[in-house]
């Protein structure tokens, strides 16, 4: 059995190559930037949810923008298309199963 | 704020720049930055919370100091610890019980005619209030018994606000993080990638599996036992088991991750308790932080081991219905403490005065009855009001046949929630061993791949954990 002060994250491992700071740096800012990218609509979608003013107003053109463009190039297909696949998976139900359960969404 | 939202990740992302530039040049300003930062995470909610945390925060402060000055001079340090305890106990008492106690009291006083005059408070419980009043509690307790070292004023009320741990802990204590604050905190390859698959993966088991199992099949479940079948009410159970321990280990991971990326360690607080072989074993896994709490401070408080197999028992029972009533001031809490207690009882017992040469159990055995020990605990702590569960059971027993609301994803969904108990428990570190030689381009795309692939699954809005109320 574990310690009660063990901690998940003390792991050894090799520490060659990048520092942990700057392994952490680039691997945040890559994965930041590829949701910018493939998953803009969610920004769209937060902004969408401020409180409306003329700062926010700003602020939403820029997300919108960020997401209009996202699709216009296409990126933003590889998300629907996971998102249509798992639908179909929450849609399935049982050989004899009611399909009174479609609202669950 | 809650953390699987674009609203946490937007707060949290300045904040870990600033914290490894400004905070990298003065730990002190870093500290600075991470308290400023709990505030605001906190002031979310509601900002004259606040207030009590740093009130809070400065009573501790203050009765740390005035045992530490009793403890040098060689006195007690009793009175100042039992004023600290009480101010606690009073803080936590007042949000959470006072409601229940006037309650409980109102037809009581009604009978004796004396109902009319009960003030009416609609109390606001303030998030997280169980978990920062407990770390004041040890704090205090552990200087008492000289454990730990009062610390600075920053460092308590930083240990108290820490946004990571603030609203759900675990429950860290001050000999565990305060000197991890006193210094620069340096971060390693290891840690950078098993904070990232923590983060990952309590973000896939939150708005995933336990959103999923909730809205689909659990919260209806519960909502009108009548109205279900019997196999919907046990898969309904089943998936509650999954939701809660998908929900609440969800929150410990993104708190573990999140410290973690901030440069601090945060202890484990599950470990697979659905493959316990015991209830005992159970505690050992399951919110480490709050159990080893309750066995440190109250349980050997009351005398612990020392002393007869029925003191051993009472002590276990005043524990456990202190540790449910913990959870919440109301009738469901008390009796799932006390199903917890007096199992663990019987298990004491069993272990005294077992017939020599008796068999154990075959381990697969165990595990399936301590799980639905837990199970059945768990009907009670979900169920509204007692009626309710005292429901859920009866119409669980009619066992009204046919199936409707489990589809085969939430089927599928308790299966993997069941299944990832009895994985290696060396599989994270494995993995975090692994990760971390990967170069920090490929670790950055794989969870950037691994967020979208969970947020294209996840249901739409995010619901609070459950441990949020609490």
């Amino acid at each position: 059995m574990a310690d009660q002060f063990d901690s998940p994250v003390d792991v050894e491992a090799d520490d060659q190559g990048l520092s942990g700071l700057a392994q952490m740096a680039v691997a945040v800012g890559i994965a930041v930037f590829m949701l910018a990218m493939l998953n803009a609509h969610a920004l769209g979608a937060w902004a969408d949810g401020l409180e409306p003013d003329a700062r926010t107003a700003r602020i939403s053109a820029v997300a919108h923008g960020l997401a209009d463009q996202a699709a216009t190039h296409g990126l933003d297909g590889p998300r629907a298309a996971l998102k249509q696949q798992w639908d179909r998976v929450k849609a399935a139900r049982w050989p004899d199963q009611a399909s009174g359960n479609q609202d669950q969404r | 704020m809650l953390f699987p939202t674009l609203d946490f990740g937007l707060f949290f992302l300045p904040v870990l720049l600033l914290v490894w530039t400004v905070g990298l040049a003065s730990n002190e300003w870093r500290k600075i930055i991470l308290l400023l930062a709990s505030w605001v995470f906190y002031g979310f909610w509601d900002w004259r919370f606040v207030a009590l945390l740093i009130a809070s925060a400065a009573i501790n402060w203050g009765c740390a100091q005035a045992i530490q000055r009793r403890l040098d001079d060689g006195r007690s340090a009793q009175p100042w610890l039992g004023i600290g305890v009480a101010a606690n106990l009073a803080i936590l008492g007042f949000f959470k019980y006072f409601g229940f106690f006037l309650e409980q009291l109102a037809p009581i006083l009604a009978r004796a005619g004396w109902g009319r005059d009960l003030p009416v408070l609609e109390i606001i419980l303030p998030v997280g209030i169980s978990f920062f009043t407990f770390q004041g509690m040890s704090y205090l307790i552990d200087i008492a018994r000289r454990q730990t070292a009062p610390a600075s004023f920053l460092d308590i009320t930083l240990l108290m606000s820490f946004f990571p741990h603030l609203v759900a802990g675990p429950i860290v204590r001050a000999s565990h993080l305060v000197p991890q604050f006193k210094a620069v905190p340096r971060l390693t390859r290891g840690m950078v990638a098993t904070a990232l698959m923590l983060i990952c993966w309590g973000l896939f088991k939150k708005t995933v599996v336990a959103s999923e199992l909730a809205t689909g099949l659990v919260d209806k479940t519960f909502f009108d036992p009548s109205a279900q079948t019997g196999l919907d009410l046990a898969l309904g159970a089943y998936g509650y088991a999954v939701q809660i321990y998908c929900d609440f280990s969800a929150y410990s991971d993104m708190a573990v991750g999140l410290a973690a990326l901030l440069g601090y360690r945060f202890p484990r607080n599950f470990d697979q308790p659905y493959r316990a072989t015991s209830l005992q074993d159970f505690w050992r896994r399951w919110h480490i932080s709050l159990s080893s709490w309750l066995r440190d401070y109250l349980y050997i408080s009351l005398g612990g081991n020392r002393g007869g197999v029925w003191f051993i028992c009472r002590n276990l029972m005043i524990t456990m219905l202190l540790g449910g009533f913990w959870h919440g001031a109301k009738w469901t809490f008390l009796i799932w403490g006390a199903l917890h207690g007096g199992v663990l009882a019987i298990e004491r017992l069993w272990r005294e005065w077992r017939p020599e040469g008796f068999p154990a159990l075959p381990k697969p055995i165990a595990i399936l009855i301590i799980f639905h020990i837990v199970v059945a605990g768990w009907i009670f702590f979900r169920a509204d009001t007692l009626e309710g569960a005292l429901a859920y059971f009866s119409q669980l027993w009619a066992f009204r046949p046919g199936l409707t609301l489990a589809s085969p994803l939430l089927c599928g969904l308790i299966a993997f929630g069941l299944a990832i108990h009895f994985t290696p428990p060396t599989l994270l570190p494995a993995l975090g061993r692994r990760v971390a030689a990967w170069p920090a381009p490929v670790l950055g795309l794989a969870v950037g791949l691994a967020i979208l692939l969970t947020d294209a699954m996840r249901f739409e809005g995010v619901a609070a954990f459950i441990y949020y109320q609490f």
